[in-house]
């Protein structure tokens, strides 16, 4: 997917200098991106980058302290009631009621967007079946497992088949298995021509579902466009994982002297570096690290990803 | 308005799962109303005398009937129980007749009949009826002892007078209580009083648990989610609202009929008691949705709802009859919504008030629910920007 294809793409949404305070602090800050028709978007930064309050605006649920929202040619405002029925919000937490059976929040969620009568039904059935929730649609939702919620609670949110997908880390906290099948589900859904906002911590979800990704970090944007067009940024340099324990600390510190280091980033459990030309270095980074009172248990050199561009535009690890 | 509804029916569906519910919403204030009203309810207004002795005597017989011709419920029982009735206030007033009296009363003689009067501030005024019906039986007696002396036959002097009675009206004894809280709640039966006021506290009560069930909505993230279709925050609160509003108005219309039929509750006029009802539910409902908004823990949000639930209901005259607030009291009870449904409840009940007498009540009710509505909505909106 390149830059060009997107720009050919109907805008359903478009962002322009969003900004957001919370007192003194700004934790959205002049944000703007847009999203056309088809296209799968990701906001990719850790948690706490301001990526959840940027899609409260965008759903709606607060206003924006100044910049603009359009959806589907008109304004988005917590009072745009009529435009909310073009989202379909999946949010991070699991936003079902326990007590109800999944079919009952299905229905219940659907007759809010408007939907009833046979429309209604064929919908929650559809939807059952996409999720693979048809032979448990009677059970109340609380004795479902965590995967099973994350499924109803994505399913509640294309329920309506909205314009816009809004999903916000809609993978924490599932086992791998249930992971694989909402990603699969997702990556469906933007050949049929939904919009999809996709947020995340994970790289590799970003890298596998996403058209362009914007790396977000302290509410600001650092950097967007396509996967490749981000790992250019780089300049080629590879991050190098250092795994041990020890005196991380003081191997940082030594490491960041080191000539050919860009960035080093860590915690008592490892080290993660941006270097150039990795293999070349790593001789001297691994003597370096000892050292320094590290002990290593284990050495990677990944070419230049996401995670790489992340630590190259903020200095900082993405998993921070 | 499909939405509002959506949302209130989720709302009963999920109070219904909840089988605690059943028992404080549906069970426990019958049996708060059975037992305050056995212990402090005023009785039927209705004066009570009861007999002892003379069991199928000429006196026994004829004070009996004078005494229930003059509105007195009348009751039988031996010496010892009917003084165990007045000790426990079940009666008013006891007539002991014994066998040398309903001779002397047989043969035309005075008779010296012993009369006790039980503790309660009711049994003196029972007592000068029950004087007054002695008096007309004993009058009624001796005339018929003269009409006999004078030749003429018990038939007939029995026929006699009571063609008499029938010619000429009879004087009678209005008696007026003259104590203020008496006059004040003159009309009302045992568990009339107790049943209004429990009906305002209890309602209001399990209308604010709805607070905690918004505040879980809110943690759930349903409450945002929902925002984030076509639904205003109105809408969303109005939805809840109403939801809690139909369950209250349930609870209501049960606690009023349950008591009318149970407990012999008059609550007056029908339709403009269950207006009353229904206003003050929707006072009641809103204000556990301002609550819902304004807290953000829902364990916190049921103490707080109990706590002001019971505060209010006090001073509403829930607990103590406002009649018996001081002025400053009687001032401060007004802002509350049960003192408002307390007054309407008690015009209709009382004074056989119509719905053009409680409109103003109706009105500050209204005023009330649309006021805690929209500042429900206000919060509501404004609650999304905190973590919860």
């Amino acid at each position: 997917m390149t830059a060009d294809v997107q720009t050919h793409r109907a805008q359903v949404l478009g962002v322009k200098g969003l900004v957001k305070h919370y007192g003194a602090h700004t934790v959205v800050d002049d944000v703007s991106f847009h999203i056309g028709a088809g296209e799968t978007y990701g906001l990719l930064g850790p948690n706490g980058a301001g990526k959840t309050t940027i899609i409260s605006m965008v759903s709606g649920l607060i206003p924006a302290d100044a910049g603009s929202i359009e959806l589907a040619g008109s304004a988005m405002t917590p009072a745009s009631t009529r435009v909310k029925g073009h989202i379909g919000l999946v949010p991070q937490e699991l936003a079902i009621y326990p007590d109800l059976t999944a079919k009952e929040n299905l229905l219940f969620f659907g007759r809010l967007q408007g939907l009833h009568g046979k429309e209604l039904k064929h919908r929650t059935g559809d939807v059952l079946e996409l999720i693979g929730l048809a032979d448990r649609a009677g059970e109340q939702t609380k004795k479902f497992s965590g995967g099973m919620k994350r499924r109803l609670n994505i399913g509640i949110g294309l329920l309506h088949r909205p314009t816009l997908l809004i999903l916000d880390e809609p993978t924490v906290g599932v086992d791998p298995q249930s992971r694989n099948s909402i990603l699969e589900s997702v990556e469906g859904l933007a050949t049929e021509g939904m919009a999809v906002l996709y947020t995340t911590h994970y790289m590799e979800e970003a890298e596998r579902l996403c058209d362009r990704i914007a790396i977000i970090d302290e509410g600001r944007i650092q950097a967007e466009g396509t996967r490749g067009e981000l790992v250019e940024l780089t300049g080629g340099v590879d991050r190098i994982d250092l795994h041990g324990s020890g005196n991380t600390g003081a191997a940082a510190t030594a490491l960041r002297r080191l000539p050919g280091v860009q960035h080093v980033d860590g915690d008592a459990s490892g080290l993660t570096l941006t270097v150039h030309n990795g293999p070349g270095l790593l001789a001297p980074i691994v003597a370096e690290a000892g050292g320094a009172g590290m002990a290593l248990s284990s050495v990677e050199i990944v070419r230049p990803d996401l995670e790489s561009v992340f630590l190259h535009l903020t200095g900082k690890a993405l998993r921070d | 308005m499909r939405s509002i509804f959506g949302i209130a029916i989720v709302e009963v569906r999920l109070f219904l799962r909840d089988r605690s519910n059943i028992f404080f919403v549906f069970i426990f204030p019958l049996l708060l109303i059975l037992l305050l009203g056995s212990q402090f309810g005023a009785n039927s207004g209705q004066a009570r005398v009861a007999l002892s002795g003379g069991s199928g005597t000429g006196l026994a017989k004829a004070l009996s009937e004078q005494l229930k011709e003059d509105g007195v419920q009348v009751s039988s029982a031996g010496a010892a129980a009917v003084r165990d009735q007045l000790s426990r206030g079940r009666a008013d007033v006891g007539i002991f007749i014994s066998d040398d009296d309903s001779a002397a009363f047989a043969a035309g003689q005075p008779a010296d009949l012993e009369v006790l009067m039980a503790s309660q501030s009711a049994a003196q005024a029972v007592l000068q009826e029950v004087r007054a019906s002695i008096q007309a039986v004993s009058t009624e007696r001796r005339q018929r002892s003269l009409l006999e002396s004078a030749g003429v036959g018990a038939p007939e002097a029995a026929t006699a007078l009571e063609q008499a009675k029938e010619s000429v009206q009879q004087p009678r004894v209005e008696l007026v209580d003259t104590n203020d809280a008496t006059q004040v709640f003159q009309g009302l039966g045992r568990f009339d009083l107790g049943a209004a006021q429990q009906l305002l506290l209890f309602v209001f009560l399990s209308s604010l648990t709805g607070a905690a069930t918004l505040i879980k909505a809110r943690r759930l993230g349903v409450i945002a989610r929902v925002m984030a279709g076509p639904v205003s925050s109105w809408q969303a609160l109005a939805g809840q609202a109403l939801g809690r509003f139909g369950i209250a108005a349930v609870q209501g219309g049960y606690i009023m009929l349950g008591t009318a039929l149970l407990f012999g509750v008059d609550w007056g006029d029908p339709l403009p008691a269950g207006i009353i009802l229904a206003f003050f539910c929707a006072v009641s409902a809103a204000a556990a949705m301002v609550v819902g908004s304004v807290m953000d823990n829902d364990a916190a949000a049921s103490g707080v709802g109990v706590g002001l639930g019971l505060v209010l209901a006090g001073l509403g005259g829930s607990m103590v009859p406002p009649e018996f607030f001081s002025e400053t009291l009687q001032a401060v009870s007004r802002a509350t919504p049960h003192r408002w449904a307390y007054d309407a409840f008690a015009d209709i009940q009382r004074h056989d008030g119509t719905l053009a007498d409680i409109l103003p009540q109706l009105g500050v009710l209204a005023a009330m629910a649309l006021v805690l509505l929209a500042l429900g909505s206000f919060l509501l909106q404004r609650s999304l920007s905190r973590p919860l």
